[in-house]
């Protein structure tokens, strides 16, 4: 298939869609399906059946569209009507629905403010068809241009422009680290092999997390597509999808996606009548968090138990099987496809100076609209928390937000009016990380949250190196010393001292990142580490001069 | 703790005549599973995966078996299997309840929800009702921190949890 022919389909299939008069989109990725979202879908269509609007009618079961806490979510695009989402929508309001593609009168009670600054305020790119179109259907994901940038780039550039698009964008990893992904690429495609890999890293394991999973549960062509254009660029033969088995959903949709990507050829042997050939299958996870980390990543796909070597050598030059690889976050990759389809200069116009493009976060924790959004990169926390976020809930005070994970850090409110971006959050002493938001009022505790993350850390090191083996459990212990009031300025010293040896000693970013919820927690909390040591011992005016 | 090798040498091994990794199961496993890996080791985890699938978990017998069958050390089998939280090394119950235990569903209350679990099925994280119906574990997050606290019964996710709804679900399984 010729990139015009491709258009021509998608054309026709857009015509299609147009000639159907009405649209109903019910949400049915994770959290709206665990309402049984499913069985909402069926009822609507039955009671459409009932009001004889089915035949004129379009219902598609879609991905997330965002506000999960408010799900299931369901729009619906009436012949001549504005589109209405409407929330909490249970099986009962299945012949209202229906009701409102007949006459065209919205339900009033469940309509669901799109106007609002949660929907208003975001841009999507890595979300754009989520909540739009039906994952399991790969004409949908065709219809919206998908596989375009693919069909484009194999028969019409060669490997090294779509690497110059995607090193003109300025696209960063999103998996944690930020590291350039046009560099990344570049590494691999100078290594000379006749076998290299491409591996999407989908182990998602952060807690408070979830756009990956999202990502993949409603537009999973987006990352086969992005991981070919990713082999295309870099002379890669083979990929695989590392996903974590605790995500069903995902790897039931990323089956079927490979399957029809593969029957339609965007997938294996002489895509789309080119030369090029490359084919995706799928691995496992089994439960451990530290192979999302890139060298256990690879341990674990060749059946190993999963635990990180040092670097270099890079994956690019020696990674699965011996061979180059390169290894890409899910959101990543999900950038790939527009960059090339619009150019690396569009992406690089959105965006912050070092930070291009948006991102995609996940807001949990004590905030009004829990979910997931998407916004330009450089948008200030305060707009996120408040603005979309809605703010805390129950009337309380606003204390901290936790970004990155066990990786990252807790910041208080004077940071609020930040720009997030990767460089602004590493200063403020946190990181990115995978895009978790966890808001935290004034009913947290920050020691209890420094001893959270440290647990997690303990229990999910892999062991092989001594300074977070060990590391991490000695300061759980003092951690939980000072949280039971037992703790001495000894013990907070001793605490301060592991920080600084075990981020610098340990082999992977699992140990050497472990300290940080402590440091950042230690660096605009210490009064709550010293009232729970002993009032005695608190100098004058500690809070305050943490807090400058 | 991923590191901790939970079984080890000085324990007797139970066994049985019969196999665990049957003629059957080889035979779906070199057809399925083999063909896709670049050489027999790098099929350990699908392989564990399967053999767990058929049997309900893992027992030592079993890694030996599998050892054999992919001409490894059964010494590599257990290492790896150790490793994986999601391999069971003993019998779990009919339902394996995971509670999320990660910052979210912490901060929404997921103590009172295994205090509950806890008091109703009189088991802690990490044991097995006496009936064999319910095994009771913590888990890592969930991806599903939007709408906390969340929990997964063998595959299906629940959330929103309260007191109340965790009962009816405990309640509603045969
Ligand atoms: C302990 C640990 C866990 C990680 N978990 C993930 C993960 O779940 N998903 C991910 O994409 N990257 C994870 N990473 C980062 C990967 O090692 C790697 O940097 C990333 O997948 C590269 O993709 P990117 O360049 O697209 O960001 C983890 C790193 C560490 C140290
Ligand atoms: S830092 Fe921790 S997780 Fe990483 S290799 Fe060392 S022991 Fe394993
Ligand atoms: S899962 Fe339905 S809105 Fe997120
Ligand atoms: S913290 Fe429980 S699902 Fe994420």
């Amino acid at each position: 298939m010729t990139p015009d022919e491709l258009m021509d389909v998608a054309q026709g299939l857009q015509e299609k869609d147009a000639s159907i008069p009405n649209h109903v989109r019910v949400c049915t990725a994770a959290s709206c399906l665990s309402l049984k979202s499913d069985e909402l879908a069926k009822q609507i269509k039955a009671e459409l059946k009932e009001v004889g609007k089915d035949k004129d009618t379009k219902v598609r079961c879609v991905g997330c569209m965002g506000l999960c806490s408010a799900g299931p979510l369901v729009s619906v695009e009436a012949e001549d009507q504005k589109p209405v989402m409407y929330q909490k929508v249970t099986v009962e309001n299945a012949p209202q629905i229906a009701e409102s593609v007949a006459s065209g009168k919205k339900v009033k009670d469940l309509v669901c403010d799109t106007d609002s600054p949660f929907f208003a305020r975001q841009q999507k790119i890595v979300l754009e068809n989520s909540g739009i179109i039906d994952a399991d259907d790969i004409n949908d994901y065709i219809a919206n241009d998908g596989y375009q940038a693919l069909m484009t780039a194999i028969s019409e550039m060669q490997p090294n422009e779509v690497l110059d698009e995607i090193t003109k964008s300025g696209l960063r990893g999103r998996g944690g680290a930020g590291f350039p992904t046009g560099l990344k690429w570049n590494m691999l495609a100078k290594t000379p092999s006749d076998t290299k890999y491409i591996i999407c890293n989908a182990d998602e394991g952060d807690p408070g997390a979830f756009m990956d999973r999202a990502i993949l549960e409603s537009d999973p062509h987006r990352i086969l597509e992005g991981m070919a254009l990713a082999a295309y660029a870099t002379g890669a033969t083979e990929g695989f999808i590392y996903v974590r088995a605790e995500y069903p959903l995902a790897i039931k949709r990323l089956k079927t996606a490979i399957r029809l990507a593969t029957k339609n050829n965007f997938l294996g042997s002489n895509i789309g009548g080119t030369k090029f050939s490359f084919s995706i299958d799928i691995r496992l996870g089994a439960g451990a968090f530290v192979c999302g980390e890139e060298t256990a990543l690879i341990a674990s796909i060749e059946g190993k138990r999963g635990q990180p070597r040092p670097r270099p050598p890079f994956p690019a030059e020696k990674g699965l099987w011996g061979q180059p690889t390169s290894i890409n976050n899910v959101e990543t990759l999900a950038n790939v496809a527009p960059i090339v389809r619009k150019g690396g200069e569009w992406f690089a116009s959105i965006g912050t100076n070092k930070s291009k493009g948006t991102k995609v976060f996940a807001l949990a924790g004590k905030i009004n609209n829990t979910g997931l959004i998407e916004v330009p990169m450089g948008l200030s926390l305060r707009e996120i928390v408040f603005d979309i976020g809605g703010g805390i809930p129950d009337g309380q005070e606003f204390k901290a937000v936790q970004t990155g994970g066990p990786s990252g850090g807790c910041l208080p409110e004077e940071h609020l009016d930040m720009g997030v971006d990767y460089d602004s959050l590493r200063t403020a002493g946190s990181i990115m990380g995978s895009g978790g938001m966890i808001v935290m009022d004034k009913t947290s505790n920050m020691v209890d949250v420094a001893r959270f993350f440290m647990e997690f850390c303990m229990s999910e090191s892999c062991g092989k190196c001594i300074p977070c083996r060990v590391g991490t459990y000695q300061m759980h212990e003092l951690l939980n010393r000072i949280a039971e009031g037992e703790g001495t300025m000894e013990d907070l010293a001793k605490l301060e001292e592991l920080c600084e040896v075990v981020a610098n000693t340990s082999l992977c970013g699992l140990g050497q990142t472990s300290p940080n919820p402590v440091r950042s927690t230690l660096r605009y909390f210490r009064h709550e580490y010293l009232e729970l040591i002993d009032g005695k011992h608190i100098p004058a005016g500690a809070g305050q001069e943490v807090a400058s | 703790m991923a590191w901790i090798t939970k079984n080890s040498g000085t324990m007797a091994i139970e066994t049985r005549e019969e196999p665990y990794l049957d003629d059957e199961l080889k035979a779906e496993i070199e057809a399925n599973i083999i063909p896709r890996y670049p050489d027999r080791r790098a099929a350990t985890l699908p392989t564990l995966h399967a053999v767990q699938h058929k049997v309900g978990w893992l027992p030592t017998q079993a890694l030996k078996e599998i050892a054999d069958f992919l001409g490894s050390a059964p010494s590599e089998v257990m290492d790896t299997a150790t490793f994986y939280e999601e391999y069971w090394l003993k019998p779990k119950g009919k339902y394996v309840i995971w509670l999320c235990q990660s910052i979210s569903c912490e901060l929404m209350g997921r103590d009172t929800i295994m205090s509950k679990i806890k008091a109703k099925l009189n088991i802690e994280p990490g044991e097995t009702t006496e009936d064999g119906k319910f095994t009771l574990m913590n888990v890592e997050c969930l991806g599903s921190c939007g709408t906390a606290p969340c929990g997964l019964v063998n595959e299906k996710l629940h959330e929103n949890m309260t007191v109340d709804n965790i009962d009816q679900i405990l309640d509603s399984l045969e």
